[in-house]
């Protein structure tokens, strides 16, 4: 530390003995004249030992980016770690369920397929059994089935009638015969 | 992916290292090893786990593998009947993850096989290579070249192309 200061005073020496005598040359090229030098270096400032001096070092902010990341941690960890908790308890304490063979005569609920004990939970309280699906969808199929049915006889039955003509369809409504003006025909001189 | 259930095929021989008897008053450092790896990592370790194992067993609960009822197949389906359609559709699909894992499964003991035997792996895993070429050329030729759109229907026409191209053979054959 004492070579330390010494070795800075010996530069900040150096370095005033060439300021001084490039000041008579300076006016002309100042930029010359004081060549890259430390901010610290030039003046002999009495440091105090071992920190240096006090430097206002400028930089870009980081205020925002870590505003940002503190509040990203904090809302993640807000509900990430009860969850953590939560899970952990389940799997030290619960643990994951037994492979075993279906006993006989046991229909196991559609919740005792799964191993892990929320997935269980999950399927026993929120989601339906897939049988339910499975007939929800059957049903659809039925139903598209049977309106593809009663689309195709009607079809069939349209071209009928109106082909044949003994149907019910196909009747237009025609003036009655007792309205035709036959004056123009009633005598054979018209 | 389930496990193979079978630990028979993946059992490894006994290993033959001979017993030697000591000839120099040092002692062997492997047992110091294994005692400070014993104290250090092995007994904290086992004890966390029984004392994780006995918090889990008072109440134990079990999962099944669900058994699906076997449904009349496409062929046995009348022609417009749309629900035995959908049904033969679902089983066929369950059949064929099944086919999948099990073509799987096979691959995994001629794995098992190998790291097993090490150099005589060409001579003493031929009943694998020879189970696992058989399955894969079953699979093949049922479910092989259906492509992503695959369904019940394009399989039940690839069977019948091929009990045609069968027959075809068996009357070239015979002739």
């Amino acid at each position: 530390m004492a070579a330390m200061s010494l070795l800075l005073r010996a530069a900040a020496a150096w370095g005033a003995r060439r300021a001084a005598s490039g000041a008579a040359g300076g006016l002309r090229f100042p930029w010359l004249a004081g060549a890259a030098r430390l901010p610290g270096t030039v003046a002999p400032v009495r440091h105090s030992s071992g920190h240096g001096k006090r430097m206002f070092i400028i930089k870009a902010t980081s205020f925002y980016d870590t505003r940002f990341l503190n509040l990203l941690r904090f809302y993640i960890f807000l509900t990430g770690i009860p969850v953590a908790l939560f899970i952990t308890y389940v799997n030290i304490f619960i643990g994951e369920s037994e492979l075993a063979e279906i006993p006989e005569g046991y229909i196991p609920d559609y919740w005792e397929y799964y191993k892990h004990p929320i997935s269980r939970w999950i399927a026993r309280y929120f989601l339906d059994p897939p049988e339910k699906n499975y007939e929800k969808q059957m049903a659809l199929l039925d139903i598209e089935a049977k309106k593809t049915e009663m689309r195709l006889m009607e079809l069939e039955a349209r071209r009928l009638m109106r082909h044949r003509g003994d149907g019910p369809w196909y009747h237009y409504e025609t003036p009655d015969k007792n309205l035709i003006d036959n004056s123009m025909k009633s005598t054979p001189d018209n | 992916m389930p496990e193979d259930s079978d630990w028979e095929a993946y059992k490894v021989p006994p290993t033959r290292t001979p017993v030697s008897e000591r000839t120099t008053w040092v002692p062997n450092p492997v047992t110091f090893f294994q005692t400070v790896f014993n104290y250090v990592v092995d007994a904290p370790v086992t004890f966390v786990r029984e004392w994780i194992e006995r918090q889990q067993s008072k109440n134990k609960f079990y999962y099944y593998h669900q058994k699906f009822r076997r449904v009349p197949d496409l062929s046995e389906c009348l022609e417009g009947d749309y629900l035995c359609f959908f049904e033969a559709e679902a089983q066929w699909r369950r059949d064929r993850m099944v086919d999948q894992e099990i073509v799987e499964i096979v691959r995994e003991r001629l794995g098992a096989c190998k790291q097993r035997e090490g150099p005589n792996q060409f001579q003493n895993c031929a009943k694998e290579v020879e189970l696992l070429a058989q399955v894969t050329k079953a699979y093949q030729d049922r479910y092989g070249d259906l492509g992503v759109h695959g369904n019940a229907r394009t399989c039940l026409m690839k069977q019948k192309h091929r009990m045609m191209e069968e027959r075809k053979a068996q009357a070239n054959a015979s002739q």
